[in-house]
């Protein structure tokens, strides 16, 4: 099914010169340390924690509704300390996810309110389910699904869990939501 | 294409007749059929540790009973363990007496010490009294079972016996195959060897010593048992203390009852596979060996090579018995122009052919794997070597082809729908979209590049009831340009298409 046309009013969202199509109606601290690569959406309600580390992103992210990117700390003995995160492209987040992970690699899928937890790794190519809650340092393999359960499944070349052809499949699905996700053409 | 997300909408039927969505299928470049997943081998193709990202050769892995030797899953939550690090103050072994701690620095020195710890359920290796250890990784003990000698003699016996069982039946072979010559080979009328001569008599190898087992002692059952405690009777079990079925399949060699006995168990080694259609053993896919590349170095993903069918939308109110229509669009996804017919789908008659068709194909190959086995065994019995009767591929098994469960329940208007979709054109997307009017037929509404939609004309069965999922089906024919060859050869192939287009509305 192909996704249906998402309007917005002018007023709601900024686009910028590179194609990124910010909401108004964000949390960006610390606005200077995030780099948003391009073509890059966030949709309102979106938090992006600039202002404890940098953040960049890859081409061809979606930031949905509510999510919160919140770079993640590492506790030494003498106090904390907030480190970089790195998005890649493809990147999808769901709505209401909260991610903390150190790094996101490229085509992955997050889900629906999922919980990143701190310093996680999520390589190329890895999908969270809805409502998966990931424990602090894990890594999440290419080609792996991390379940709503808590378990991780799949691998490359198993066709059950991820599909083998899924930096395609993420490349189409951004690149459609970003096409299909336009300003009203009534309310100019 | 699909979204891989939700359950797709428009699904593709293979050629063993199970329905799957495009994402799903490889297409075999040299059978030009469609493949599922179950209609293809699946083979390990490398191992490694999904926390580490290490690759581990696989007799390695086997030699470390595909476990990772540095990572630990928790044994409650199963989570991945990591290694926390603390400051210890270690008294000097110089001055035992010295109590620790105290600020006397010249006395005691801190020490940099790791423990285990779960940050999924707060378990810690402290919990279960493990020592702390100095470095983070390599020295944690391991969790020695009180079997492992008896499990260890078993398994050397019956390797034994294996083998000695492959040695006679070789032998047996031997004896009842008839000398076809004197010198099976050229080569052997040259080098004529001492063990040449020892197979001509017929005596055994003098250097392959005959494998016998070595006795063990059996297993022997016992009628006394130990008469359970008093206190299991008496005491109140406190539920959090013991195991649950999880945590002592996670220890399988001792499965222990209380909590006090879980140990942090090696992590389990993950597999890439490649998978290998199974008519005519090509890869369809193979994954590239390192653990954190994405790249296959064989991809032949279905939706590299079919048209790409999706359903844009649907603004129709479907009712049983009436005409509807829904829009497709569809996508060229090779780099040749196809030229696509939409037609009725197959009879009952005209699918049972094409299983018939199948299933003999499978046949024809079948037989001349069979002959080349028999082949293969001849040279086997001609060398003495063991492990070439291991080496020699085993025939796989053909998915048996099946009828389509889905059955389409509206009747196409048009008999036939003939268009031509342009070759893919990566550069396009950056074009200027220019319209070159052109003759186009009726039901296409919108072309750009390698993309088009079409208006599919349908009438509804009437036996359909409210709520009933409308499911268009049809065949979609479409030319194929073979590149394996040097010559570029062109098929028109044909491939079942089954789109639930939605739900009967309520009157």
């Amino acid at each position: 099914m192909e996704i249906a046309d998402t309007y917005y009013s002018k007023d709601e969202y900024v686009e910028t010169a590179s194609g990124n199509k910010v909401s108004r109606q964000t949390v960006l601290c610390g606005s200077q340390n995030i780099v948003l690569n391009g073509k890059v959406v966030v949709q309102t309600g979106a938090i992006i924690r600039g202002d404890l580390a940098n953040v960049r992103t890859g081409r061809y992210c979606v930031i949905s509704k509510n999510a919160v990117i919140r770079p993640p700390y590492k506790q030494f003995s003498k106090g904390i300390a907030f480190f970089p995160m790195h998005i890649g492209d493809h990147v999808f987040i769901g709505e209401g996810a909260v991610v903390s992970a150190s790094s996101i690699g490229s085509f992955v899928y997050i889900g629906k309110n999922a919980i990143i937890g701190r310093r996680c790794a999520l390589k190329d190519c890895c999908i969270i389910e809805d409502g998966a809650v990931l424990p602090p340092e894990t890594t999440v393999a290419s080609y792996m699904r991390y379940t709503a359960k808590g378990t991780i499944e799949g691998g490359q070349g198993n066709p059950n869990f991820v599909p083998a052809a899924m930096q395609d499949q993420m490349v189409e699905y951004t690149k459609s939501f970003y096409e299909h996700f336009l300003r009203n053409p009534q309310a100019g | 294409m699909a979204n891989f997300m939700q359950n797709s909408v428009v699904n593709y039927a293979c050629t063993c007749g199970l329905l799957n969505p495009i994402t799903k299928l490889f297409f075999c470049r040299h059978c030009l059929k469609l493949r599922c997943g179950f209609c293809v081998c699946h083979e390990v193709d490398s191992h490694f540790c999904s926390n580490c990202l290490e690759n581990i050769p696989s007799s390695e892995a086997k030699h470390k009973k595909n476990c990772c030797t540095n990572c630990f899953n928790c044994p409650c939550c199963q989570h991945t363990l990591s290694a926390r690090a603390t400051m210890v103050v270690v008294p000097k072994k110089t001055d035992e007496t010295t109590k620790e701690g105290e600020g006397d620095s010249a006395k005691a020195v801190t020490r940099k010490m790791y423990y285990l710890s779960c940050l999924g359920c707060r378990w810690t290796s402290r919990d279960v009294g493990i020592p702390d250890q100095t470095v983070a990784t390599g020295a944690w003990p391991e969790n020695e079972c009180s079997y492992q000698t008896r499990f260890n003699a078993l398994l050397e016996y019956y390797q034994a016996v294996v083998l000695q069982d492959k040695q006679e039946k070789q032998e047996y072979i031997r004896r009842k195959t008839p000398k076809t010559h004197k010198f099976p080979s050229l080569t052997d009328r040259t080098g004529l060897t001492v063990s040449m001569i020892r197979r001509q008599i017929g005596w055994p190898d003098k250097n392959t010593q005959k494998a016998k087992p070595v006795n063990i002692s059996p297993s022997l059952a016992t009628d006394e048992l130990d008469e359970l405690p008093a206190d299991i009777f008496t005491q109140p079990i406190n539920l959090r203390n013991v195991t649950n079925i999880k945590q002592r399949h996670g220890q399988p060699s001792d499965q222990p009852f209380n909590v006090n006995k879980l140990y942090p168990q090696r992590r389990i080694l993950w597999i890439k596979r490649s998978l290998r259609c199974r008519q005519c053993e090509h890869n369809v896919i193979k994954p590239e060996y390192h653990p954190t590349s994405v790249k296959y170095r064989i991809q032949l993903f279905a939706n590299y090579h079919v048209p790409d069918v999706l359903l844009v939308q649907n603004e129709q109110i479907l009712r049983a018995g009436q005409s509807s229509y829904i829009v497709l669009k569809l996508t060229n996804p090779t780099l040749h122009d196809v030229s696509i017919t939409i037609k009725e789908l197959p009879t009952l008659a005209e699918e049972l052919q094409m299983i018939e068709e199948f299933k003999l194909a499978c046949k024809i190959k079948e037989n001349t794997a069979t002959s080349a086995a028999a082949e293969s065994l001849k040279s086997i019995t001609s060398s003495p070597s063991l492990t070439s009767t291991t080496l020699s591929r085993q025939a796989s098994l053909i998915e048996e082809p099946r009828l389509v469960e889905q059955k389409s329940n509206v009747k196409l208007h048009e008999n036939e729908l003939k268009f031509v979709l342009n070759q893919r054109d990566d550069s396009s997307e950056f074009d200027e979209d220019v319209q070159t009017p052109r003759e186009e037929p009726e039901f296409i509404i919108w072309r750009k590049s390698n993309r088009a939609s079409i208006r599919l004309n349908f009438t509804t069965d009437e036996s359909l009831q409210a709520g009933d999922m409308v499911k268009v089906g049809f065949t979609m024919e479409y030319t194929y340009v073979n590149t394996v060859s040097n010559t570029p050869t062109t098929h028109t192939l044909s491939a079942r298409v089954f789109i639930d287009a939605g739900k009967i509305a309520d009157e």
